[in-house]
């Protein structure tokens, strides 16, 4: 009891998270990302062409309008997940890890090891062909408060994990 | 005291509790049946009805066979060797529900009605995990119930000592100490004067179940819609209304009333070995135990009724294992004064949480609200009314209605909207006419979320959400510096200190 001090802490000294230094995600998630859309676009114009053929009175549609339409929603999907994976940004700190994301708001979320109730590697199917891992941390607080940071390198994400798991055991 | 029982060898359920199976499983058949047996039964002719009365006495012989076979093969005991609770059951599939003593939170002794009848109890254990980790014996005598209880939660006492107060154990073992008795005029105030939403909510959809029902089963014959429209086109429209609201607001109160009578009369507290013991109900006997430190957030609530009347409703959020469990894990204490509220804030927080520096919304988010769900809505109706079908600018005049009502909601809904942040604890106030005041103790954050929009950088100007055990707690727009800075403050407070959160 006779060491216990009681200062007043400066709020303006401590270490600040909006500070940090952020690592934005590896170069190859752009292409797993890239190549999952082109999946999902792939299959939804085949179905569309599909459905062109099968439609008896499909002349009315105007070819080139669905087109476009296509084309624009392609686009602006492709410009929403630009801005997403720009965005996109981690740190470990010493005692605790952040994570950026968003697309029209940026919110960053930090979630102290301390409150860490597991974590766990996720690969998945096209990220593994790049050799990437997802890194999912959670904690008490449900599905909100998890964190899942997609696109870091296999070996730094096992390195992350072994990490997170010494300081959890602390 | 309570007679001894080896709880070490499988124990069958008592034997009367047949009945309560019996009745149990008729429920389940019943709820699953009845609209059909109904059904057939109002419109069936004499021969159909001796084959109801066949599937009726079936059913019956089913229940009582299946609850037979349910007490055979139901038996519990506490293996002493693992430090484990384990249940046995299931008829066909086999299950067996191993609980590990020092992960029980809760264990709840209850009567409902045919409990009750015949005297016996039921008993829940909980734990932190999922739905499928807990046990329920649903009939067993009160000396065996409490014995168990006490069996269960003792080792728990042990595991956890240091947590507890050595003190507080001794002195008072398994004594109550009976410290708020809630009487019956402060449940009735609170039925008057809360849950109108909600009550509404029940109402509308319990008629549109009974409607869908009835056209369900036979269009024409049962429900005439013609008759019914030319009824309601008979009388003035704002007669109706008035009536309606009538009505409703009848219905409301005597349902809100009855609600709240049933549900937590001879609502009590007592202080058990540093955890709060609440037990209330008038059909079903409820009791449960509160302990502080799986508390994440108290919220108070209290409308201008019931300032006036002195009377505030507490709701305590706990650890929620499952998102699914949300309303179980929330414990409500109806109709308790200010002095009560302040006792048991005490207890829970172990000492009474201050409103320390304010934090105010920007006026941005009454701007924004207003432009949601007023400029938006209106100018769709106008437009509907001038390019589409003027006929709906007859009822223009509802829109200052509604125009009044949603800009006095906002007004003091941003008011009212406010953060007071002190050295441990954080209270979130808001709502306008119900005002809830939130509390979560610092020490209980999981996680925090900061979240600004890019064209509100410019003006430094963000929300904040505090992560939880027991759910989040946002705050909308206020001063991105100020949420900045105490994030950080918070995080140190977090990270310094090695304390688990539970």
């Amino acid at each position: 009891m006779e060491n216990f001090t009681n200062e007043t802490i400066d709020t303006k000294q401590l270490p600040r998270f909006e500070e940090v230094q952020l690592t934005s995600l590896h170069s190859n998630y752009w292409k797993v990302i890239s190549f999952k859309n082109l999946i999902i676009f792939s299959i939804l114009a085949i179905a569309l062409v599909f459905l062109w053929i099968i439609l008896e009175d499909s002349e009315r549609f105007s070819v080139y309008l669905v087109f476009g339409i296509f084309l624009i929603i392609v686009n602006v999907s492709f410009v929403l997940n630009r801005i997403s994976f720009k965005k996109k940004a981690y740190a470990f700190r010493n005692h605790d890890v952040i994570f950026r994301y968003g697309i029209i708001a940026t919110n960053t979320m930090v979630v102290p090891y301390n409150r860490v109730q597991h974590v766990a590697l996720h690969e998945g199917f096209i990220s593994r062909f790049f050799g990437l891992a997802t890194v999912e941390i959670f904690t008490a607080g449900g599905s909100s408060s998890d964190v899942e940071i997609p696109g870091i390198d296999k070996v730094e994400a096992e390195n992350i994990k072994q990490l997170l798991m010494g300081k959890i055991q602390k | 005291m309570v007679r001894e029982t080896n709880f070490n060898l499988p124990q069958h359920q008592s034997k009367i509790g047949i009945l309560v199976l019996f009745f149990d499983s008729l429920y389940k058949f019943g709820s699953a049946f009845l609209p059909i047996i109904l059904f057939y039964f109002i419109k069936a002719d004499f021969n159909d009805k001796l084959i109801v009365f066949v599937e009726i006495l079936t059913i019956l012989v089913v229940a009582v066979l299946i609850a037979y076979l349910k007490y055979r093969n139901f038996t519990f005991y506490i293996d002493e060797n693992l430090d484990e609770f384990i249940i046995h059951e299931g008829i066909i599939n086999k299950t067996k529900t191993s609980i590990q003593l020092d992960k029980i939170q809760q264990v709840n002794i209850h009567q409902n009605l045919i409990h009750r009848i015949i005297g016996i109890y039921a008993i829940n254990v909980d734990t932190a995990g999922s739905d499928k980790k807990e046990g329920n014996i649903k009939a067993i005598s009160h000396s065996l119930a409490l014995a168990l209880k006490f069996k269960l939660l003792d080792n728990e006492v042990k595991n956890e000592g240091i947590i507890i107060d050595k003190v507080v154990e001794n002195k008072e073992d398994t004594s109550l100490n009976v410290f708020l008795k809630i009487n019956f005029l402060s449940l009735l105030k609170i039925g008057i004067t809360s849950n109108y939403v909600k009550s509404i909510g029940l109402i509308l959809t319990f008629f549109f179940t009974i409607i869908e029902n009835l056209k369900h089963f036979r269009k024409e014959d049962v429900f005439d819609e013609d008759k019914i429209e030319k009824m309601v086109n008979n009388i003035p429209i704002y007669y109706g209304i008035f009536f309606v609201i009538i009505v409703m607001i009848t219905i409301i109160f005597i349902i809100n009333i009855t609600r709240t009578l049933i549900k937590y009369f001879n609502y009590s507290i007592a202080k058990q070995k540093g955890s709060l013991l609440l037990s209330y109900g008038l059909i079903n006997t409820e009791s449960t135990i509160l302990k502080p430190e799986k508390v994440q957030i108290v919220n108070i609530s209290r409308n201008f009724f019931q300032k006036k009347l002195k009377v505030l409703e507490i709701k305590i959020k706990q650890t929620l294992s499952d998102e699914k469990n949300q309303n179980k894990a929330q414990i409500e204490i109806p109709g308790c004064n200010d002095f009560e509220c302040d006792e048991i804030l005490k207890l829970i927080f172990k000492e009474l949480p201050q409103k320390g520096t304010m934090l105010q919304p920007n006026f941005r988010k009454l701007v924004f609200a207003i432009f949601l769900t007023i400029v938006l809505p209106l100018s769709g109706f106008y437009i509907f009314g001038i390019y589409i079908n003027s006929e709906i600018l007859n009822y223009s005049h509802f829109t200052i209605v509604y125009t009044i009502f949603f800009l006095l909601i906002h007004y003091f809904g941003f008011k009212n909207y406010r953060l007071y942040v002190n050295d441990n604890h954080i209270i979130k106030q808001s709502g306008a006419w119900d005002i809830d005041k939130e509390i979560i103790e610092i020490e209980k954050i999981q996680a925090l979320t900061t979240s600004q929009l890019f064209w509100h950088k410019s003006i430094n100007i963000g929300s904040l959400t505090i992560h939880t055990a027991g759910g989040n707690l946002t705050f909308q727009l206020c001063k991105f510096d100020k949420i900045k800075e105490y994030v950080n403050l918070w995080l140190y407070k977090i990270e310094k200190s090695n304390s688990n959160w539970i």
